[in-house]
């Protein structure tokens, strides 16, 4: 890599700008780069679509999850059309196996979701690093770029959308008016599956299209944030100006060195002699202050010095006090984890796991304080709403889905089957004389038990009795229909228009029953 | 049926001569009442084509002597309806057409200055009448409208300090066009409470708006119905009759409580801003009575009050604001009610 060879200007940027750089970037290799990528991903998305043909959304889902793979031919043509070395289609296709092989299992899935992808593409594939190496450098060079990176996805996300919708409402607009397509939302989402496959395939094509356009630009912008952050780590604009410098001065610095040159040869020699003791070694003094005096006396010099120190050391003078704060660790430590230090590690872990232990039963307490609160306040919020839910609900189509459960109480009647005698038409034989009206709602009561239970009838406490009639005549059995009117209409005359029902209709109704619940028993 | 319906018309005008015979027997005379009251459904039936659950309405408030307020968009024959409606009936009929500018004293009537005799006379307005159809009554302003309050509540007119009674029966059929909103006044609350049902017309179906295309290309007036062909069936004592017998068929208390249960549902009930008052209870007995007669029923099943309730609730009530954002209509809200409060308990 050779700076003087890149065909941009190399100076520091804003964030903003150097991603403008690589659109045009981008730009002037488009062709290249969107050849490639078209060759690279529509053979691989034929492929999926073929494979997954009945899974249209798996299709484009995998299809997706697969970017950061092909990511790696763009940058790899950008990165050597940028030092002017733009290789031809054949060359980057035959660089693209060694190009997918370091860490592609990591790019495909903890590292999918980065959101600073593009940027973070560079340090992996061209400086080849990996590991903690990698993890550093990615915090050194995400100190100032790294929001400019993610917001550049961010836009991409919604660029990529908002293309995608505007290639299917462009197809959508151009269909000819002949073909008349009568097509409603709700048709569309109903639709069986297999027809409507062809559809999802296309809007999935589209989706790939598209990516044809957008993909080198977003991976040229991230390349030239890196190179924007590199430019401004390692001064390589400075760095740039001195060879400039170099290559510009490189004569005139010949002939001054052979000026210089030419200058000393003419100096006297005897200045140069005298230059060889002009520095002295400095020498111990006998009677500097570090040496030993008074040796005679009680208290030599040595003793009081020694003394004197041991003064300046106690707590007056010095004060000694062990501090302990947590620090961001160092990265060489990690780097070199001995025996020792994993050891303790790993108790002071066990150490921390038992104080957590401890602390559980109170943790477990608030656990379970909070669920109970959160539980309580929906519970209450759904008593506060009751009656607006019961209204919505009965519109959303809730109760479709809720098991019909048959009311055993229809019109103030009892109508579970186990509330009805064995034997109807016998009881209604024995009450008709004395209590005519106890006996006919124990035949209609009877009726709408064997319509409730044997015939799945949706009745509601709502429903009047036309209205069952109605549904009754639903369900095309011409016998039942028939007992049921007659029934109803006595039972109608009797209990609204208080008339008692004519003897004769005892047998008719109750020989009807027998022989319409053996039917039933039958059926 | 329409072999007999001649028939009808001299059985009951020969009816009420005979009043002793009639309550001695008043099974037969409610069998005649509903012969003659589903003679006078198909009569209409011919006139106005598609239209029977309006036509059935009609003739329930007909029978209970209440007001009918009628909406529906420009076409589908509202004062066709109306019109025959006056053809059937031999009392007397009155139009006013609602204009902006029409004043109080156009409907009630008035005092003029009688130059010969140098006297204030008065000079009764088109109210004075046993079928009066106010057409478009919501282009009239508010004071206008005011002016059938007093009238169709208590059936008299005070004119000049003088309360003078109209002609009985007396019946208002208005209509006004729900799509135009421009130059229109809305029906106060008072107003829309004194009409007993408010009726919605919708498009007929296929095969009978076919068949009524088919009618009027044949008719001489090329671009509407005739009414002229119908015959009268009714005078305005049989119209009194006919309430009378209504309004004496038995009610079970079942009924009358299922009534008033639903009348009071509207006013609790969520969706609801405003409910429906007392007059909505009455109303909705004397609409289930009428309609037992019509059916030709011996006495009034809930089924008669059920099948009136949209009609007689739908314009005593107010949508809470929520739902009409939600672009739900009165009508669903009324039938979630309807399909809710329990049929009578026995």
């Amino acid at each position: 890599m050779r700076l003087t060879d890149a065909s941009v200007a190399i100076r520091p940027r804003s964030a903003w700008e150097a991603l403008d750089l690589g659109v045009l970037l981008a730009r002037r290799h488009a062709g290249l780069l969107m050849a490639s990528w078209a060759l690279l991903t529509l053979p691989l998305f034929a492929l999926l679509c073929l494979l997954l043909w009945e899974h249209p959304g798996w299709a484009i889902f995998a299809f997706w999850w697969l970017k950061p793979a092909y990511e790696r031919l763009p940058l790899y043509i950008l990165s050597h059309a940028l030092f002017g070395d733009t290789p031809s289609l054949g060359q980057a296709f035959k660089a693209l196996p060694g190009l997918l092989k370091p860490q592609l299992l990591a790019s495909l899935t903890w590292r999918r979701l980065s959101p600073t992808r593009s940027f973070d593409l560079p340090v992996l594939q061209l400086e080849g690093l990996a590991g903690p190496a990698r993890s550093q450098r990615l915090v050194v060079l995400g100190q100032r770029d790294a929001g400019g990176a993610t917001w550049l996805t961010v836009v991409g996300m919604h660029l990529e959308m908002a293309l995608w919708l505007g290639l299917i409402s462009l197809f959508y607009l151009l269909l000819p008016q002949q073909i008349e397509l009568d097509w409603s939302w709700q048709s569309l989402a109903n639709a069986a599956a297999g027809e409507w496959l062809w559809l999802e395939h296309l809007s999935n094509l589209l989706y790939a299209l598209l990516l044809i356009v957008w993909e080198p630009v977003y991976v040229a912008c991230g390349f030239t944030l890196y190179l924007n952050r590199r430019t401004a780590l390692e001064a390589w604009d400075i760095e740039l100006v001195f060879r400039q410098l170099r290559q510009r001065l490189t004569g005139v610095a010949y002939a001054l060195l052979l000026g210089f040159g030419l200058v000393l040869l003419q100096a006297p020699t005897a200045a140069m002699a005298a230059g060889a003791s002009s520095c002295p070694l400095p020498q111990e003094d006998p009677h500097g202050p570090q040496a030993a005096r008074l040796l005679k006396q009680p208290l030599s010099s040595q003793a009081a010095r020694h003394s004197i120190e041991q003064l300046l050391d106690a707590p007056p003078f010095e004060n000694r006090e062990t501090v302990t704060l947590w620090r961001f660790g160092e990265a060489a430590t990690a780097e070199d984890p001995s025996a020792d230090s994993l050891k303790g590690l790993i108790e002071k872990f066990l150490k921390l796991a038992e104080f957590w232990k401890s602390l559980d039963a109170v943790a477990l307490f608030f656990e379970a304080l909070l669920w109970a609160t959160l539980f309580a306040l929906v519970a209450l919020l759904v008593w506060r709403y009751r009656d607006w839910l019961a209204t919505f609900t009965g519109r959303l189509g809730l109760p479709q889905r809720r098991a019909h459960l048959p009311p055993s109480q229809l019109f103030g009647l009892e109508v579970a089957p186990q509330s009805l005698p064995e034997d109807v038409a016998g009881e209604v034989e024995r009450l008709w004389t004395e209590q005519p009206r106890a006996a006919l709602g124990l035949l209609y009561r009877a009726l709408l038990s064997r319509l409730l239970h044997d015939y799945r009838l949706p009745l509601k406490d709502s429903h009047t009795e036309a209205e069952v009639l109605r549904l009754v005549q639903g369900l095309d059995r011409h016998e039942l229909s028939a007992f049921s009117q007659l029934l109803t209409r006595h039972w109608q005359n009797l209990a609204y228009g208080h008339r008692l029902p004519p003897e004769d209709l005892r047998h008719a109704l109750c020989d009807d029953w027998r022989r319409l619940s053996a039917a039933g028993g039958r059926g | 049926m329409s072999e007999y319906t001649p028939e009808q018309p001299s059985t009951l005008t020969s009816a009420p001569p005979a009043p002793a015979q009639a309550a001695a027997n008043p099974a037969v005379q409610r069998q005649r009442a509903s012969q003659l009251a589903q003679a006078l459904r198909l009569e209409l039936q011919k006139a106005l084509i598609g239209q029977s659950a309006v036509i059935d309405d009609v003739l329930t408030a007909l029978i209970a002597g209440g007001h009918v307020l009628v909406e529906g968009v420009p076409g589908l024959g509202k004062t066709l309806l109306v019109r025959a409606l006056a053809r059937c009936f031999g009392g007397e009929f009155a139009r006013i057409q609602f204009t902006p500018d029409l004043m109080p004293s156009d409907v009630t009537g008035h005092a003029v200055y009688d130059l010969a005799s140098e006297q204030f006379k008065l000079r009764k307005g088109p109210v004075f009448t046993n079928l009066l159809l106010a057409d478009e009554i919501n282009r009239a302003p508010a004071k206008t409208q005011a002016a059938l309050l007093e009238v169709m509540q208590e059936r008299q007119v005070t004119l000049e300090g003088r309360a003078l009674a109209v002609p009985l029966p007396f019946m208002v059929l208005a209509t006004q066009n729900p799509i135009e909103q421009e130059g229109t006044y809305p029906l106060p609350e008072a107003e829309l409470d004194r009409f007993m049902l408010k009726l919605r017309m919708d498009y007929p179906e296929q095969a009978e708006e076919l068949s009524m295309v088919r009618q009027v290309a044949r008719s001489t007036r090329a671009d509407m119905l005739d009414v002229t062909p119908l015959r009268t069936l009714l005078q305005a004592k049989d119209l009194l009759t006919l309430q009378k017998i209504a309004s004496d068929l038995p009610l079970d208390e079942q009924v009358l409580d299922y009534a008033v249960r639903l009348a009071r549902a509207t006013r609790s009930w969520p969706g609801l801003a405003l409910g429906a008052g007392p007059r909505a209870s009455i109303a909705l007995v004397r609409g289930g009575r009428s309609r037992a007669l019509l059916r030709g029923g011996d006495f009034v099943l809930p089924d008669d009050i059920k099948g009136c309730a949209l009609a007689v609730l739908r314009h005593r009530v107010r949508l809470a604001p929520e739902l009409d954002i939600e672009g739900l209509s009165v009508d669903q809200v009324l039938q979630q009610l309807l399909d809710q409060v329990p049929a009578p308990r026995l």
